[in-house]
């Protein structure tokens, strides 16, 4: 990706906060703004790749007849994109043209560092390590966790409730039925489960995580 | 599943107290009771979760780990194509998805049905492809028609494109070859002649029998053994179908114990199979030659992984081109109940798709939450203003580092807590520990707005300027529902194992995981609840109300904090 050359320095913090609490890295490089939708209180860290200029070229039957702008990439609420990920839209090739696809991730799903990213779609309560390669046409369900490092092969479906991991990915475990659950409002303090040094946990509503993001 | 550091686990004690090393005498058991825990010891593996996978059942009062519950399957479904399976299919089917959905043999990926078509038509021939490993069965010869059905389709193809005959065409070709080789009989004790055995030996060495036709000869005769057997039995007058194995079966286990005394003819012993057609097979030294002769020829690549052969329904091939797809194995929802009570801890929906549970019973509501941190810098060194995080993976031998531990309340009722801790860390790898405010309360998990309206529970301050006084016997900090305290580690020397353990062994490496600081903490809870929680609403709410009750609760958990660094030398 092209860059633009001279980086100024950030002058008011990392993140462009919108009106609806989304927070877009300024260093996060996101081509086809138009064809994104980021739900609400979604993080974009820095450094991250957003391809909606991939979006779909078959004509889309529009009712009232003007230009509807396809979607290529839609992100729900509290979802958190960590550094150096890239999101690309999965693509087919097929009669000697590539066809693109939309690629739909969902509430409070948590990318790890340096990911990349073609799934069909991501439901919510994901968590997904670092370094983690999802193919295309992936297709993730509901309270998944991929272990760091995982690659998942091309077209695989990830039942809800699963945890997956290796070189090709296969299902290696269950999660918990605590998965996600924030065990009666830990409150203020510090954090618990795997989620370092901040208050949430793998799994579990990301608003705190996001909050804390500045 | 490794966590990162640091984390918390919690252990459940149901095997160690269930087992009969339990029943032992009193003094004994007060001794186990004191024992610290090991989270080194291979046993701790089995005991040791976290909190996440713990239920709880509140009729024991006590935490349910998965050895401690009895799971029953709810329903089958494929993890590929989420459709559920009937228990019938699967007990007549087996566990695998009878659809369209196939793994591949070599790499495990799910595989796709792909069109070989060049016309653009996306017409006949399919095959099967993996998207990973880019093995595909057209490298065991097999084209299928349509891209629908494909495991019907695939049984009837065998490796290299021949057709399997179904079962019935395999009954039919016995029959007819038994009917040949009773007919050669007959004739061969009219007029023996040598050629005839030669030649039937070499017809045999021709095709050798697979192993399905094995399998299937084999039930075949084995069926037949159960039917000659029936007639002499005592109680075949009857008009019950014994020739069905169940019904004799079950006809046998009924009577089997007081049968024999009025049995007037012992029936024929039942006899093994004795020939190919009736399953029979005698292993053959020259096929081993051949398979060395091939590996000679063709090199190692040709042969398969321990893992793969295990994976596949037929473990018994060597060569990469007898490899078949494997059609994906059923995943199960499953309800979990308590062993000693019986009551139901956990039931999800039984819809395939719904992620919600009907009754969940979480460990997470009952028991307070243990987390570890480091103390933020600016407290622990006055003179550092680093903002690096602190590294849990290089611990520093033998300098005093300073923890926070976090304790954070699930219940709606005020909690006392008392920790207590090995001075010194078990294992070979000794570090001293010390909580510095073992016993302190934590308050009750009330409406998150108290929090802020409260102002009796103000938090403690604290600046970098009183950094030096971390009191013994002082909490750090706490909240509504959350305590923290100080706990100070000095990490063990990985090298001194020989004077410190005595080095029983002799020997100086590490195992594996052993430089680990493990943390084994004892939690004791004490609180006052409402007697019969659990039953509020149901009975005369006002008649048990202001009746509480005294409770307790004890259990080990386990900080991993960190790994401890090599010593630089």
């Amino acid at each position: 990706m092209s860059r633009p050359a001279a980086r100024r320095p950030a002058p008011k913090g990392e993140y462009i906060e919108t009106d609806s609490g989304n927070k877009v890295s300024r260093r996060s490089a996101i081509t086809g703004t138009a064809n994104i939708t980021l739900g609400g209180r979604t993080v974009i860290m820095a450094d991250v790749v957003l391809r909606g200029d991939l979006h779909s070229t078959r004509p889309v039957p529009s009712s009232s007849g003007k230009d509807v702008t396809p979607t290529s990439i839609s992100i729900g609420r509290c979802t958190v994109i960590s550094t150096g990920s890239v999101i690309k839209p999965p693509c087919k090739i097929s009669r000697g043209q590539t066809h693109y696809y939309p690629i739909k991730i969902s509430d409070n799903v948590f990318v790890g560092p340096n990911c990349t990213i073609s799934a069909i779609s991501i439901s919510s309560h994901v968590h997904i390590g670092a370094n983690v390669v999802i193919q295309p046409f992936v297709i993730i369900k509901e309270n998944v966790k991929i272990l760091p490092n995982t690659v998942v092969p091309a077209n695989m479906i990830i039942a809800s409730g699963s945890v997956v991991g290796g070189q090709p990915a296969r299902v290696v475990g269950e999660v918990g039925e605590g998965w996600g659950v924030s065990g009666g409002g830990s409150g203020g303090g510090l954090g618990v489960g795997g989620g370092g040094e901040e208050k949430w946990v793998e799994g579990g509503d990301l608003r705190e995580l996001v909050r804390s993001i500045k | 599943m490794a966590q990162p550091f640091p984390y918390t686990y919690y252990a459940c004690d149901c095997f160690d107290s269930n087992t009969p090393l339990a029943s032992k005498r009193a003094s004994q058991l007060l001794e186990e009771d004191e024992r610290d825990l090991d989270p080194h010891n291979p046993r701790s593996n089995y005991a040791l979760y976290p909190l996440e996978q713990l239920l709880y059942c509140e009729d024991c009062q006590q935490i349910r780990c998965p050895r401690c519950v009895a799971e029953e399957t709810i329903n089958w479904y494929c993890p590929s194509c989420l459709f559920e399976v009937p228990s019938s299919v699967v007990k007549s089917d087996g566990n695998r998805c009878t659809r369209n959905c196939f793994n591949c043999p070599v790499c495990t990926s799910p595989m796709t049905t792909n069109s070989l078509d060049t016309s653009g038509e996306n017409g006949a021939p399919f095959i099967l492809a993996c998207p990973y490993c880019k093995w595909s069965t057209v490298e065991i010869g097999i084209e299928m028609e349509k891209s629908t059905g494909i495991s019907a389709q695939l049984a009837r193809i065998a490796n290299g494109g021949r057709p399997i005959p179904t079962q019935k065409e395999r009954d039919k070709e016995r029959e007819r070859k038994k009917e040949m080789e009773s007919r050669r009989r007959e004739k061969d004790a009219i007029s023996p002649t040598q050629d005839s055995p030669t030649t039937d030996g070499g017809r045999d060495a021709g095709n050798a029998p697979s192993h399905d036709d094995l399998f299937s000869n084999l039930s075949a005769f084995y069926k037949s053994q159960i039917d000659t057997q029936s007639p002499s039995n005592p109680f075949s007058q009857s008009d019950i179908n014994f020739s069905s194995p169940s019904a004799y079966s079950r006809i046998m286990s009924m009577y089997s114990s007081n049968s024999r005394k009025h049995k007037r003819n012992k029936p024929a012993a039942p006899r093994d199979a004795g020939s190919v057609l009736e399953g029979f097979s005698i292993h053959d030294p020259s096929t081993d030659a051949q398979a060395i002769e091939r590996i000679k020829r063709e090199g190692w690549s040709i042969t398969l992984e321990p893992s793969q052969r295990l994976a596949q329904t037929n473990p018994n091939i060597r060569f990469s081109d007898d490899l078949r797809p494997l059609a994906t194995l059923l995943c199960t929802k499953r309800s979990k109940r308590c062993r000693s009570c019986r009551h139901i801890l956990s039931k999800p929906e039984s819809k395939i798709t719904s992620t919600r549970y009907k009754i969940k019973l979480l460990a997470l509501n009952h028991i307070p939450r243990i987390s570890m941190r480091a103390l933020p810098p600016q407290f622990a060194q006055p003179a550092s203003t680093s903002n690096t995080p602190f590294n849990y993976n290089a611990l520093k031998s033998g300098i005093p580092t300073q923890f926070l531990l976090h304790l954070s309340n699930p219940l709606f009722d005020p909690i006392r807590v008392t920790l207590a801790t090995p001075s010194l860390t078990p294992g070979r790898v000794q570090s001293r520990v010390t909580i510095l405010c073992p016993q302190f309360e934590v308050g009750a998990n009330t409406d998150v707005w108290d929090d802020a309206l409260a102002s009796s529970l103000s938090p403690i301050k604290h600046s970098a300027h009183d950094s030096g006084q971390i009191e013994a016997g002082k909490i750090w900090d706490r909240g509504r529902n959350w305590t923290s305290v100080v706990v100070e580690v000095v990490p063990g020397f990985l090298n001194d194992n020989n004077n410190a353990t005595g080095g029983d062994d002799g020997d100086d490496t590490l195992n594996y995981d052993e430089d680990v600081l493990e943390i084994p903490i004892f939690v004791r809870l004490e609180f006052e609840a409402d007697v019969n929680v659990e039953e509020r609403g149901l009975g005369d709410s006002r008649g048990s109300k202001g009746e509480r009750e005294k409770r307790e609760e004890a259990f080990w958990t386990v900080v991993g904090v960190g790994r401890i660094a090599e010593m630089a030398l």
